[in-house]
């Protein structure tokens, strides 16, 4: 008679049940609770280059205008060259806010990196030749403020690997450019780098 | 049995001045006379993880005003994990580095907080002896008052 075991199905079925659990959705602090993974950029990476970026933009003073007006900002590509399909609005997004937070600044939509974020202000002015609408509370054109300055940068990454830990640096280059002098008046460099050790399946 | 107890101790303490040993401190330098100015704030303190509170020391909190007119504030902190002992236990517990976030919260004339991206949890890594300045910039030229909160970072 053969003897059987109950241990490796005692096991089998403690692993089923471990394996098996999950847990409910809740919210959650992405800054202290969100998930770190290493070939994405992750909420923890926005929030933390975000507040770089917006510190060392108000620190440096290229806001600050000769003439005492407020500096028109305009929102241009934050190239993704990372490969990690990186949401790059979500950078200028907190930028832009932060910008007109500071009083110092003010942020157009009528143009933009990829076309103007609000297309109202175009279409508005077409109702200049619809006879349904008050012309004289339609806006005139001529009048919308043409932008000082541009927000624009890339994001790149450098990944590499020894043995089973692996590396990957996101690199944030952010520059803020003059449009009159086509100069930049500010520009910084923040670095993102994650580190992980492979289990020895190689994930 | 005393013999085996010797040799036990002395492998005990082999390991742990090996393990302390391998960890790299920071040394600093810096010029005796000091020419800078600083503007000092006063500060006081809430601590409740006295983990944190005696893992990093705050040195100097000193503020500047920004081109901009803006206030910004820096905290100088310095990691006291080191000597025989902290080295010896942050070697066992995995801890060096250290790894800790900050967030710079700023209150307007009114004590009202003023929300901007810069108020976001930023990770700080300390090697043991390293001084560190973590720097804060007011959202704008009305807010002159700020809070530093510092905890252990709990992904780590």
């Amino acid at each position: 008679m053969r003897s059987f075991s109950a241990i490796p199905l005692f096991a089998a079925a403690c692993a089923a049940l471990f394996c098996g659990c999950g847990s409910p959705a809740r919210r959650i602090d992405p800054t202290t609770q969100g998930v770190t993974t290493i070939d994405d950029v992750n909420t923890r990476d926005w929030n933390d280059v975000s507040a770089r970026a917006v510190n060392s933009l108000i620190a440096s003073g290229a806001l600050v205008r000769p003439d005492g007006r407020k500096a028109i900002v305009m929102i241009n590509q934050v190239k993704d060259k990372s490969g990690a399909r990186a949401k790059t609005q979500i950078l200028t997004n907190k930028m832009r806010q932060a910008l007109l937070a500071s009083g110092k600044a003010l942020t157009t939509t009528a143009v933009g990196g990829n076309g103007p974020e609000d297309n109202a202000t175009r279409q508005i002015r077409e109702l200049e030749n619809d006879d349904l609408f008050n012309q004289a509370t339609v806006q005139k054109r001529g009048t919308v403020i043409s932008p000082d300055l541009s927000l624009s940068g890339e994001i790149i990454n450098q990944d590499t690997q020894s043995g089973r830990t692996v590396e990957n640096t996101f690199y944030f280059h952010v520059v803020m450019t003059d449009l009159h002098t086509g100069l930049a008046v500010w520009e910084d460099n923040f670095e993102i780098s994650k580190q992980e050790t492979l289990n020895i399946f190689g994930y | 049995m005393r013999k085996q107890c010797f040799i036990t101790a002395v492998a005990a303490l082999l390991l742990g001045a090996g393990l302390a040993g391998c960890q790299d401190t920071v040394n600093t330098v810096e010029n005796r006379d000091l020419s800078m100015n600083p503007d000092s704030v006063d500060t006081r303190k809430f601590n409740t993880d006295s983990f944190c509170r005696d893992r990093l020391a705050l040195l100097s909190m000193r503020r500047s005003m920004t081109p901009g007119g803006v206030m910004m504030v820096q905290a100088q902190i310095r990691s006291e994990r080191y000597g025989f002992w902290s080295e010896l236990w942050s070697g066992f517990r995995g801890d060096n580095p250290y790894h800790v976030l900050y967030r710079f919260d700023w209150m307007d004339e009114h004590g009202m907080a003023v929300p901007t991206a810069a108020n976001a949890w930023q990770p700080a890594i300390f090697i043991p002896g390293e001084v560190k300045f973590l720097q804060g910039v007011a959202p704008n030229s009305r807010c002159k008052d700020f809070v530093l909160s510092v905890i252990e970072d709990p992904s780590i």
